[in-house]
C-alpha cells in the first residue's frame, strides 16, 4: 500500500467510526421502537455509586445499542443477511415457507408441568357448582404446520392440547379446537392461513369465529353469527409482535377485519371496563389503537383485569371467561350469545374467582388460553384458590 | 470492555485515537495508560486496583533485579525474580483457583478452605468475587518481564508510566496475544506512526471483527443447540456437527480477537507478534500447538518447558516435563477439572508423537496427517467445551457411534440452516482466500478492498447493533 492509498483507507475507516460516533450524540434519543414494539433504554447520568458498582456501564451498553443511529435499519439488515445465508429463523422467529408468515418459537413443557397446570383447572371445576369448560387455542405452528421449515424444532405439534384433554377431570368439559383451526379442509382462504395473523401470534377475527363455532358446539348452543360476508376491513397495516422480534422487514403487513359491528349485530351491546378497578364505559373496538404499533389492542382496548360485556337481546345466561389476549377478538361473538360475558384476567386480577362467580350469579365458566400462554403463565394457580 | 461492541468501536476507540494523536509524542504513553485503565475498569471498576498493584510490584522487582545484578549479587537477583513470580502466581492463584481448590477439597471431605463469594473493598461495600478479566494474560506478561530482565534478555524499564503502559496495554489486555516485554521494549519508547501502518491496522482489525462477529457469533448458536441436547438424544452426526461448530467458533472468535488486537496495535503504532497460523491445517498435535495460540505455547516453552530441561534430557524426564507443561496449559484455560483433562489429552498425543508417532506421521501421506491433526483437535474440543463430566461422557460416546442413532430431524434442520455459514467458515480457516487475494493484480485489489472493507464494517455493525448473540468466551481464562 502506498501512502496516498493508505490515507484513503485511513480516512474511510475514520469517517465510518467517527461519523456514527458523532451521529450518536446528535441524533435525538427515541422513547420506543415502533418496529421492535418495545421501549428503548434511556441515558442515565452516572453517579459515583453507579460508576463504582459498574451499574452505569452495564446500562450504558444497552443504551448505546438501543439508541444507535439507524437502529431499525441495522436490525433489518441483520435479518436480511441471515435470510440470505439460508437461515430459516432469526431471533427465535421462523420464516414460513410461503415467505409471508412468521412463527414465534413455541415453549414446550414437561408432562409433569402440564399435569400441575391442568390440575388447577380441575380444582376450579371442583370448587364451583356451575359447568366449567376448558379449551386451548392451538399455537400457529400447530395450526399451520405445513408452512413451517422442515424439521423445525421448538414448534407445537398440538400434543399439549391432546394431553391436556386426557388430564381433564370429571367436572371439566374440554373443548378441542385443533381439528377446526388445524387442518384446512376446503377453502384455504377461509380456514387456513386467515385463522392467524401472519406477523402476530394471535388469531384473526376469522380464527376467533371458528373458535366461537367450536366453543358453542361444545357448550351445546346454537350459533347466531354468520361470518365472512359481514366482514369489515379496519386496518391493512398491522405488524404484529412476531414481526417485531423477527426483524423481517420484507414481510407485508397484516389486515385486521372485524365481523361483528360495534355494539353487536343489534346495536345494544354495552361494555364496561375495569382497567384500574373502577368501571368505565367502553366499546368492543378501539379505533385509536389502530394508530399505534400494537394494533391488536383494537379489540377491547388491550389487557385489563376485568371487562364485562352485556347484551339484553341475548338468550344465554352469564358466562365468565378466564382470559388471555386471544379472548379479546373472540368477545364480540360471545356477546351475541350471552346476556353477560365477564372477561377475568388472572394476571392482573387477584379477586377470588369462586367468590366472583357466586356474587355475580355466573352460570357457566370457560377457561380459555392459547396453548403457549397456558404453558408459560405463572398465575394459573389462582384458578384453584 | 470488549472490542466487539458498538460503544467500543464508535465511542471509546475514536476518542482514544483523537486523544492519542493530538498529544505530542512524549505524552502518548501517559494517554495510553489512562485509556487502558478506563478500558479495564469498565467491566469491574474495583479491579483497576489489581492493575495498580501489578504495575507497582513488577516495576519495583525489575528495578531490584537490575540493582542486584549491577552489584554482582546474583542470589539477590534470583530472590527478586522468585518473589515476582510468586506474587504473580499468587494473584492468579487466588482469583482464579481459590474457589476451585476449596470446592474440590470440600468435595473429597477436606473442606478446610472457605469458599469465597464476596470480596471486601476499601470503602467497605463487598463486591462479588469474580475472575478479573484477562488476569491469566497479564500475569503471564508481567512475569516474563522480571525473568527476562534477570536473564539479560530485556532492559529494565525505569519509567513507571512506560512500564504501566506495557502492563495495561488495552488491545491485548483481555484476550491476548500474550506479549513478552522484550518483544515490545523498543516500541514502548519509540514507535513509528504512519498512514501505511494505520491502514494495515484497519485492514487487520476489520478482518478480525468479521471473524468474530460474522463467523464465530453465527456458529455459536449451533453449538449451543447441541450442548443443551440431553445425552440420550444426541445422534452421531449431530454430535459431530455441534463440536465442529464449536471448533470453528472458538477459532474465529479467538483468532478474531487477536487480529483485532494486532490491528488496533498497529493503528497506535505497535507491532505485535502473530498468535494464530491456520491451526486446522496441522498434520500433528505438536504442529497444532505451533499454530494455535502461538504466544501461549511459546510462553510455556520459554518459561516452563526449557527451564525444566525441555527435550534435551532422558526419555523419562522428557515425558515428565511434557506432563507438567500440558497439565499447566490445561488448567490455565479455566479452573475446572475438564480443562486439566483436556491438557492431559494433549500431553498424551504430543508425548506419543515425541516417542514414535511423529516418525510414523512423517512417513504417512499428507492427507492422513491432516485428518489426524483435525480429528485430534476437534475431539479435544469436546473435552474442553463440555465442562460437566456427566455430559462429556455421553457426548463423546455419541460422537463415536454410541448415541441415539445416526441423525434426526434436528440435525437436518441445523445442517440446512448452518450449511452456508459452515462452508464459508471452513474455507476461511484455510489460506485459500489469502492466496487468491495475493494473486489478484494490485489494481484490482485496490478497487475491491475498500468495497469489502466497508461491506465488512457495515455487516459487523448490523450484527453488533442487533446484539442478540455476542458472547465473550474467555471470561474463564
Amino acid at each position: 500500500m502506498n501512502k496516498k492509498y493508505s490515507i484513503f483507507i485511513t480516512v474511510l475507516f475514520c469517517m465510518f467510526i467517527f461519523g456514527f460516533g458523532i451521529a450518536h450524540f446528535i441524533v435525538p434519543d427515541r422513547e420506543s421502537s415502533e418496529q421492535e414494539n418495545t421501549n428503548l433504554s434511556q441515558f442515565k447520568a452516572p453517579t459515583l455509586e453507579t460508576l463504582r458498582s459498574g451499574e452505569f456501564m452495564e446500562k450504558f451498553e444497552k443504551y448505546y445499542n438501543d439508541q444507535f443511529p439507524l437502529r431499525d435499519q441495522w436490525v433489518h439488515l441483520k435479518a436480511r443477511s441471515e435470510w440470505a445465508l439460508g437461515k430459516q429463523e432469526n431471533n427465535k422467529v421462523y420464516f414460513g415457507t410461503d415467505g409471508r408468515t412468521l412463527f414465534a418459537h413455541f415453549t414446550r413443557i414437561s408432562r409433569e408441568d402440564l399435569e400441575r397446570r391442568v390440575s388447577f383447572v380441575n380444582k376450579l371445576g371442583e370448587n364451583l357448582d356451575v359447568p366449567v369448560y376448558f379449551s386451548l387455542v392451538p399455537d400457529k405452528s400447530g395450526a399451520l404446520p405445513y408452512l413451517l421449515p422442515d424439521n423445525a424444532p421448538n414448534v407445537d405439534d398440538n400434543s399439549t392440547i391432546q394431553q391436556a384433554k386426557e388430564l381433564c377431570g370429571e367436572k371439566v368439559s374440554f373443548i378441542d379446537m385443533t381439528d377446526w383451526l388445524g387442518n384446512p379442509s376446503g377453502d384455504e382462504e377461509l380456514m387456513g392461513i386467515s385463522s392467524f395473523y401472519r406477523t402476530d401470534h394471535h388469531w384473526t377475527s376469522m380464527g376467533a369465529y371458528w373458535g366461537y363455532v367450536v366453543l358453542m358446539e361444545g357448550m351445546g348452543r346454537d350459533i347466531h353469527v354468520l361470518a365472512w360476508d359481514q366482514k369489515a376491513l379496519v386496518s391493512d397495516s398491522f405488524y404484529g409482535t412476531t414481526y417485531s422480534a423477527s426483524g423481517a422487514g420484507w414481510v407485508e403487513p397484516d389486515s385486521i377485519y372485524t365481523i361483528v359491528p360495534e355494539g353487536g349485530t343489534k346495536g345494544r351491546v354495552t361494555v364496561t371496563r375495569y382497567p384500574e378497578g373502577k368501571p368505565i364505559e367502553g366499546g368492543l373496538y378501539y379505533p385509536e389503537k389502530l394508530e399505534v404499533k400494537d394494533k391488536y389492542a383494537y379489540f377491547l382496548g388491550g389487557n385489563q383485569p376485568l371487562c364485562v360485556i352485556r347484551n339484553p337481546d341475548a338468550a344465554g345466561g352469564k358466562l365468565l371467561v378466564v382470559r388471555d389476549s386471544y379472548s379479546d377478538s373472540l368477545a364480540p361473538f360471545l356477546a351475541e350469545e350471552f346476556q353477560e360475558v365477564h372477561l377475568f384476567d388472572l394476571r392482573y386480577n387477584n379477586m377470588s374467582l369462586k367468590k366472583y362467580v357466586e356474587e355475580n350469579g355466573i352460570d357457566q365458566v370457560l377457561v380459555l388460553y392459547s396453548s403457549n400462554n397456558f404453558n408459560t403463565d405463572q398465575n394459573l394457580f389462582k384458578l384453584g384458590l | 470492555m470488549i472490542f466487539s461492541s458498538p460503544y467500543f468501536l464508535f465511542l471509546y476507540f475514536p476518542a482514544v485515537l483523537l486523544l492519542y494523536y493530538i498529544t505530542p509524542l512524549r505524552g502518548r504513553n501517559l494517554v495510553l495508560l489512562i485509556v487502558n485503565l478506563i478500558f479495564y475498569g469498565w467491566g469491574e471498576p474495583v479491579y483497576v486496583l489489581i492493575m495498580f498493584l501489578s504495575i507497582a510490584i513488577d516495576y519495583s522487582h525489575g528495578r531490584i533485579v537490575t540493582r542486584c545484578k549491577a552489584k554482582g549479587n546474583d542470589r539477590g537477583a534470583r530472590m527478586a525474580v522468585a518473589s515476582s513470580v510468586v506474587f504473580n502466581l499468587l494473584l492468579l492463584g487466588f482469583f482464579k483457583y481459590w474457589n476451585f481448590i476449596a470446592g474440590s477439597l470440600a468435595a473429597v471431605g477436606a473442606g478446610f478452605l472457605p469458599v469465597i463469594e464476596r470480596l471486601p473493598t476499601p470503602w467497605g461495600e463487598p463486591i462479588p468475587f469474580t475472575l478479573p478479566i484477562g488476569i491469566s494474560f497479564y500475569t503471564f506478561q508481567t512475569m516474563s518481564y522480571t525473568i527476562d530482565v534477570y536473564r539479560g534478555d530485556a532492559r529494565c524499564q525505569k519509567n513507571i508510566v512506560t512500564f504501566g503502559t506495557f502492563v495495561t496495554l488495552f488491545p491485548q489486555l483481555i484476550a491476548g496475544p500474550i506479549i513478552k516485554y522484550k518483544d515490545l521494549d523498543d516500541q514502548l519508547e519509540h514507535r513509528d506512526h504512519s498512514f501505511e501502518k494505520f491502514a494495515s491496522g484497519v485492514q487487520r482489525f476489520i478482518i478480525g471483527a468479521c471473524k468474530k462477529v460474522l463467523l464465530a457469533n453465527a456458529l455459536g448458536p449451533l453449538w449451543d443447540v447441541y450442548l443443551a441436547t440431553p445425552g440420550e438424544q444426541l445422534t452421531t452426526l449431530g454430535a459431530w456437527l455441534g463440536i465442529v461448530a464449536f471448533s470453528l467458533q472458538l477459532y474465529f472468535d479467538f483468532s478474531g480477537y487477536s487480529d483485532m488486537a494486532i490491528g488496533l496495535g498497529r493503528m497506535l503504532g505497535f507491532e505485535f507478534l502473530e498468535n494464530f497460523n491456520y491451526p486446522y491445517l496441522s498434520k500433528s498435535a505438536s504442529e497444532f500447538w505451533r499454530r494455535w495460540h502461538i504466544s501461549l505455547g511459546s510462553w510455556f516453552r520459554e518459561y516452563l518447558y526449557f527451564p525444566l530441561g525441555g527435550s534435551r534430557v532422558g526419555k523419562g524426564r522428557m515425558v515428565f516435563n511434557l506432563l507438567i507443561v500440558w497439565a499447566a496449559t490445561g488448567i490455565w484455560h479455566g479452573a475446572s477439572w475438564n480443562f486439566l483433562l483436556w491438557g492431559l489429552y494433549w500431553f498424551v498425543w504430543i508425548g506419543l508423537e515425541k516417542l514414535f508417532l511423529g516418525r510414523w506421521l512423517d512417513k504417512a501421506p499428507a492427507w492422513l496427517g491432516h485428518v489426524y491433526g483435525v480429528v485430534v483437535a476437534v475431539v479435544g474440543w469436546a473435552i474442553f467445551a463440555v465442562e460437566d463430566f456427566s455430559a462429556m461422557g455421553p457426548y463423546l460416546a455419541a460422537m463415536f457411534g454410541f448415541g441415539a442413532g445416526a441423525l434426526d430431524g434436528m440435525f437436518l434442520y441445523c445442517l440446512r440452516n448452518y450449511l452456508s455459514i459452515l462452508i464459508v467458515a471452513v474455507v476461511a480457516a484455510t489460506p485459500l482466500a489469502a492466496k487468491v487475494w495475493r494473486k489478484l493484480p494490485e489494481r484490482v485489489r485496490q478497487v475491491v478492498f475498500p468495497v469489502l472493507m466497508m461491506a465488512g464494517l457495515v455487516l459487523t455493525t448490523a450484527y453488533l447493533v442487533d446484539g442478540t448473540y455476542n458472547p465473550f468466551l474467555y471470561f474463564r481464562f
